[in-house]
């Protein structure tokens, strides 16, 4: 970890209660994600939220899991930004997609 | 960090220096860091690529080709995320020194990874049931079934490296060769391979085909 050393038994067991929430947390929204994909209703719309879960889902992973939450920012963004050129460029492709649908 | 313990057999801790920018990252975790970045990369191509696909197809899924098992897959998932909890207790009990409570959870999430590659294997092969290879889903025949292989198990050569690896890890913590570090940078893969299973669950298994 990048923190300063400091009470590793107190940050242990304090970690320990957050990881047991954030399990509780990832087991929550697969339920619902599971249950999103199974509504009816537009598809655009299911899309939408079945990514947000995600997202939310991936973010605890990374965050608390891989323990980014506790690294200096340089590490975050080392991490983080080239992760997101992918979502940006199929943003990108998505409403070009959209826009072809449009207008054709 | 852990103690610093460097006679006997116990393994020499490294203490890092603070960085101005990297604080006490190591260079094992920094290129970790860089590989697992570099292997996002892989994973995003492989979606990308997915997903022009079936954003052009007319139909996505052919008739006679089975659709994915959204129940059981959503059980693998659960597993993986089990997997990463038993993970960090792993690291945290290493941390801590408890060498027996770090080696348990290790054995854990190996069976955890054992148990999501059987499942892998009854999903594609079948072991009580036809699995998707006789139900219909070929490789080769359509996009749907070749972008569902080229994913998952891509995915799940991931597993298996990492099984493979907390095993050759948990071996060597029991012969007390390994550092709480060393199983740090262990987490960081296997949370990562559970982190990219979180989206091809929902960009593969979760979005309808219909619609």
């Amino acid at each position: 970890m990048s923190e300063p050393a400091g009470a590793p038994a107190h940050r242990s067991e304090s970690r320990g209660r957050q990881y047991l929430v954030i399990f509780f947390v990832l087991f929550v929204l697969t339920v619902v994600e599971v249950g999103v994909s199974y509504a009816h209703g537009p598809k655009a719309q299911i899309v939408v939220v079945l990514f947000a879960l995600a997202l939310v889902k991936a973010a605890c992973v990374a965050l608390f899991f891989m323990h980014l939450k506790w690294e200096t920012r340089v590490l975050r963004a080392t991490v983080v930004v080239p992760l997101s050129l992918p979502v940006i460029y199929a943003l990108i492709l998505i409403s070009e997609a959209a826009w072809r649908r449009l207008s054709g | 960090m852990q103690a610093a313990a460097a006679h006997g057999h116990e393994p020499r801790a490294v203490v890092w220096p603070q960085d101005p920018q990297f604080g006490r990252a190591s260079a094992g975790k920094i290129a970790m860091w860089i590989f697992l970045v570099s292997d996002g990369l892989s994973f995003a191509g492989l979606l990308l690529a997915y997903g022009i696909l079936r954003g052009e197809s007319l139909a996505w899924r052919h008739p006679g080709e089975p659709s994915l098992g959204v129940a059981f897959t959503a059980g693998l998932t659960f597993l993986l995320i089990c997997s990463s909890v038993t993970m960090v207790f792993a690291f945290e009990a290493a941390e801590r020194g408890d060498r027996r409570r770090a080696a348990i959870f290790l054995a854990l999430t190996a069976v955890g990874g054992a148990l999501f590659l059987l499942g892998q294997y009854t999903e594609y092969f079948g072991i009580l049931h036809p699995g998707l290879t006789k139900e219909g889903l070929v490789f080769g025949q359509s996009a749907y079934a070749s972008t569902f292989y080229v994913i998952t198990s891509f995915h799940g050569a991931h597993v298996l490296s990492g099984t493979l690896y907390i095993l050759i890890t948990l071996v060597r913590w029991l012969r007390q060769k390994a550092t709480a570090a060393q199983i740090e940078l262990l987490g960081l893969f296997w949370h990562f391979v559970d982190l990219v299973w979180i989206l091809v669950f929902t960009i593969v298994y979760l979005i309808p085909t219909g619609g």
